[in-house]
């Protein structure tokens, strides 16, 4: 009769333990997090319904903000440029990443250089590379369309210059950036994969192919489920390449929401709105982070 | 979701009242003794101007020193809106463009400085740039307009008349295709990437045409021109100019080109560059930009052409002690004094008429009389009207500036577009 | 607890072939890589011949891929026009605190978010996860202002608190802590370790691949970042190697040559360190303590 209650009790105080310990290992971090940005970021869900102004003018007009955006031609064109650049840059670059990790987790000869070679997009200035790359596109003489002219390409695409080629070229540079960037987190979690499940694969007889699917594959899980997330965050939030590469140009062909929120903040002081393009940024975002975590949960848990 | 909202808002504010209470003002007293005013401005190693006026000033007004604070050229505008949404910019700050003026005067950001305005020479351009609800917010101590460069040495290569000021745009054009088949290289012109080289001139020079309209069918008579001449090979195609970062300076500079529209700011580059070897040597002058029709052509008239003027203006927070010198420095910046100090390290000041003779005397400046006509003699329209929506509008024009000149578009569904999105977008809205 | 070596994947990776062949499809794979080791480097190479340009060269119809002449000159010129050893030396400051503090407390609140089972874990996580979401630029002011009041702006602290507390670290650890086995921590608290024992002396060990990579991406996230330092540092003396680079190619801005001289020099360095780190990812540490 007393045994119900005492284990009741005991199973909470266990929880007020936890928690405790928890949140004692979170403080450091959490502490720092939630006074530096959680505020800021919390005070733009009450800037995104005023028509604030850079200099503290913050009038509360509640829904004109979003009934603007609703009717914004050019919004819709930025969220448009931004999920085409999305759907294809995580894909690519997730593959690229994975290839290159795999590639360069062996005893090669040199591998130190070539791992080395692999990041070195990332950590060149991004100015000197869009110059390049733009350079490399240019339509009357890049080498790029010389090329393609050489293999019988009567019309080469102007690539940059062009506002049907313009994403996809800053497609190619924004995978060719970060592939070594993903490879890293990925040759990080190569590591955790024991040894022992690749030998026991290869006593059952399965092939390198069998092995990728049946052992890689799921070892990568946690570090694929991160780079995933990863991927789509940053490329909802592409700015600095599209800036330097295009500009948002020709046209709005490459005009991207990070750009936009840019924009309509710095450049026109409507920084209420801004901060509404931005929740809708962070709530289209958000959504699929969160799906991509129910995914994995279901995942791991089967 | 709401309450915890509040409480944050509620914390923020709490925690700010706190800080600042503790933050107290430390500036130094009122008028009489020294006194120390802040100026910003940017890249004081190329751009001598800000230290020239506070130099100057001090020298005129000993009891008064004039403190630099340095911002970044690029991205003037984003360090300053920071600054003074947290209360700690400078006493006076250069008004960079004049697309962002209506931020800060918008924003209340700026001192009425009217008295100062009031007591300029009516030769000093673009005051009323700076004056929105009856009052002058900013002072122009510089005016930089837009001019025709010309490689004299090519010209006389290719055996081509030069400029003499009765140019229209179809004169322009003419001379540019010619150069381009005699000289058998360099270009014709250099057409550089902005969007000003097409639509400043547009804008300026033709009758009725404003931003603020939404009707955007000025541009394309010029539009259709500079296609012509990129089509003819008489000027680098816009996408090989921005795919391969070219640079004016370089262009023209270098040889590339005979021609060139730029601002007169360019006038102290080319010579500090031709000086230090970065530039070729060549005889050069520069002539009115040609015009839209001949009523506004020869040395008798006044050429039509565009530029926006760099002000000063200042903040509202300075200490009320300090306000009487920071007017007496604007007085003086936009005054004689100030545009011959300027004039002699090779700006253009507000007042052209004041300083010729200062200007003109520096070595490598070309010497012709076209030349002092350009520099002097123009009606000179702001690229960026003072508007509520003209930073707007001009990000509108702006895609379409690029939408045109790649070729992604034809000239009248650009413009059609752009006059929908200014519609919908800005004017409307 | 003893850590001993991995064997070596590519041990099962590779299939045994004949001799010959192998050698032979080793020696075209070896060419494959150099060749793409060449492409991805173009850029660079783009970046370290234009370094050696007079100014008006660097940007030419068509391209020139050889300077000619070649300008030493410019590697002492800009040592002499900007002040390239203070922005190292404050970069290098900022790199190693931010650094430390960042696989520090990111480490320690991924345990507490991986292993530790509390009410409202998974909520206070996806906060952490969609701060991330949130584009800077647009609550760049409220936070400046916010940093202003704490008199952080101006100051190298405020590029240590922008930086060091992110999300990103926190959720990289927790992922990598996940894979590793509660059963290994179980056998641990019976054996009477605390919590934060096991933190530090099981999990440590055991991450460090996931740190090495940790530690690389926030070095080169706060060697290459611009618009924090933009925006908080205006006294020249606090400036690091990007805002003077980029304050140098805006006060500069005809002096092409130059820029790209300055960007080869503020690469270099991360290359350097990413050259020594990268070995971490091969010991395959993780995998063989687990058995320890």
């Amino acid at each position: 009769m007393t045994s119900m209650p005492l284990a009741r009790r005991r199973r909470g105080r266990q929880v007020w333990r936890d928690t405790a310990v928890g949140w004692s290992f979170l403080l450091p971090n959490f502490a720092g997090f939630a006074l530096l940005t959680l505020v800021p970021v919390a005070l733009l869900f009450y800037y995104a319904f005023t028509s604030w102004n850079v200099f503290g003018g913050a009038e509360w007009t509640g829904l004109d903000n979003v009934r603007q955006m609703l009717h914004d031609a050019s919004f819709r064109t930025a969220l448009r440029n931004t999920l085409y650049y999305t759907v294809f840059h995580i894909p690519l670059t997730l593959v690229a990443a994975l290839a290159l990790a795999l590639l360069l987790n062996r005893r090669l000869r040199g591998v130190a250089f070539f791992r080395t070679v692999a990041f070195f997009p990332y950590i060149t200035s991004i100015v000197a590379l869009a110059q390049v790359w733009n350079m490399l596109f240019s339509p009357g003489y890049g080498p790029i369309n010389a090329a393609l002219r050489g293999l019988g390409v009567d019309h080469p695409p102007g690539w940059t210059t062009s506002a049907d080629w313009s994403m996809p070229a800053v497609i190619v540079v924004g995978t060719w950036r970060e592939m070594g960037y993903y490879m890293l987190l990925f040759l990080a979690g190569l590591q955790t994969i024991p040894g022992q499940l690749y030998e026991a694969a290869k006593v059952d007889g399965a092939n390198a192919w069998q092995r990728l699917r049946a052992v890689t594959i799921p070892g990568l899980r946690p570090t694929t489920f991160f780079v995933v997330v990863m991927l789509t965050i940053g490329s909802f939030k592409v700015f600095d390449l599209i800036l330097v590469m295009t500009n948002g140009g020709p046209g709005q062909s490459t005009l991207v929401l990070s750009q936009y929120i840019y924009q309509k903040g710095f450049v026109e002081n409507q920084f209420g709105y801004a901060s509404t393009v931005s929740i809708a940024l962070f709530l289209i975002c958000f959504g699929v982070t969160a799906a991509q975590f129910l995914i994995n949960r279901r995942g791991s848990d089967s | 979701m709401k309450r915890s909202l509040t409480a944050v808002l509620g914390a923020t504010a709490a925690i700010s009242l706190v800080l600042t209470g503790c933050s107290g003002a430390d500036d130094e007293g009122s008028a009489g003794g020294p006194q120390t005013l802040t100026l910003a401005g940017w890249s004081f190693a190329t751009t001598p101007e800000f230290k020239t006026l506070a130099d100057g000033f001090h020298a005129a007004h000993p009891d008064v020193t004039v403190e630099l604070k340095e911002y970044d050229a690029a991205n003037y505008d984003t360090q300053m809106v920071a600054d003074l949404a947290a209360g700690k910019a400078p006493d006076i700050y250069a008004q960079k463009t004049l697309k962002n003026f209506y931020t800060y005067q918008n924003g209340k950001q700026l001192v009425d400085v009217s008295d100062v305005a009031s007591g300029l020479a009516k030769t000093v351009g673009g005051i009323d740039s700076y004056q929105a609800d009856g009052k002058t917010w900013a002072v122009p101590y510089r005016q930089d307009s837009w001019v025709l460069f010309y490689n004299k040495t090519l010209f006389d290569k290719a055996g081509v008349k030069l400029p003499d000021g009765s140019w229209t745009w179809d004169d322009y054009a003419a001379t540019a295709k010619e150069l381009t088949a005699k000289l058998n290289g360099p270009k014709g012109d250099y057409e550089h990437i902005w969007q000003s080289t097409v639509q400043g001139f547009a804008l300026a020079q033709t009758p009725g045409a404003a931003i603020e309209s939404g009707d955007f069918g000025y541009l394309k008579p010029y539009y259709s021109r500079v296609l012509d001449l990129q089509n003819a090979g008489a000027q680098v195609k816009f996408g090989d100019a921005t795919t391969n970062n070219l640079t004016y300076q370089s262009q023209f500079g270098k040889q590339s080109a005979a021609m060139m529209l730029m601002g007169s700011w360019y006038i102290a580059t080319l010579r500090k560059q031709q000086g230090s070897g970065e530039a070729d040597k060549f005889d050069w002058g520069f002539a009115p930009a040609p015009q839209l029709d001949k009523s506004t052509t020869g040395t008798s008239a006044t050429p039509v052409t565009f530029g926006d003027p760099t002000g000063l203006g200042i903040n509202p927070k300075i200490n009320k002690g300090k306000l009487a010198s920071a007017k007496a420095f604007l007085a003086y910046a936009a005054g004689v004094d100030g545009a011959k100090a300027l004039a002699g390290i090779g700006i253009t000041p507000a007042d052209t008429e004041a300083v010729r003779d200062t200007f003109f005397k520096l070595d490598g400046v070309p010497q012709d009389d076209l030349s002092k006509f350009a520099f002097t003699k123009h009606e000179t329209k702001p690229e960026n009207p003072v508007s509520k929506h003209t930073a707007a509008l001009q990000n509108v024009l702006s895609d379409t500036h690029t939408a045109i000149m790649s070729g992604s578009k034809d000239v009248g569904a650009a413009i059609t577009e752009a006059q929908n999105r200014a519609k919908n977008e800005v004017l409307n809205k | 607890m003893t850590l001993r070596h991995a064997p070596p994947v590519e041990r099962v990776s590779l299939e045994p072939l004949p001799r010959r062949r192998r050698s032979g499809y080793r020696f075209l794979g070896y060419a494959a890589l150099v060749l793409a080791a060449a492409a991805v480097l173009l850029p660079f190479y783009w970046m370290a011949m234009s370094s050696l340009k007079a100014n008006n060269d660097v940007y030419t119809i068509p391209v020139r891929w050889l300077p000619d002449p070649v300008v030493w000159r410019n590697y002492l010129d800009i040592w002499q026009k900007s002040d390239l050893t203070t922005w190292l030396k404050n970069t290098l400051i900022l790199s190693v605190v931010v650094t430390f503090l960042q696989v520090l407390t990111g480490s320690f609140a991924a345990y507490g978010f991986a292993k530790v089972r509390f009410p409202g874990r998974t909520a206070l996580f996806l906060a952490y996860i969609g701060t991330l979401a949130v584009p800077w630029q647009s609550y760049m002011i409220p936070q400046f202002i916010l940093f202003s009041k704490l008199h952080l702006s101006d100051t190298l602290w405020a590029i240590v608190a922008l930086q060091a507390f992110g999300a990103f670290g926190v959720f990289l650890m927790k992922q990598y802590y996940e894979s590793i086995p509660d059963e290994l921590l179980d056998a641990a608290r019976i054996d009477g370790m605390s919590e934060y024992g096991i933190w530090r002396r099981i999990m440590l060990p055991l991450s460090v691949p996931a740190l090495a990579s940790l530690t690389l991406l926030t070095l080169v996230s706060t060697w290459n970042d611009y618009m924090g330092p933009l925006i908080y540092l205006r006294s020249r003396d606090l400036w690091t190697i990007q805002i003077g680079l980029k304050t140098f190619v805006n006060t500069y801005n005809a002096e092409y040559a130059l820029i790209m001289t300055g960007s080869v020099l503020s690469v270099l360095p991360i290359a350097i360190i990413f050259l020594l780190g990268q070995r971490y990812f091969v010991e395959g540490i993780a995998s063989t303590g687990l058995k320890g």
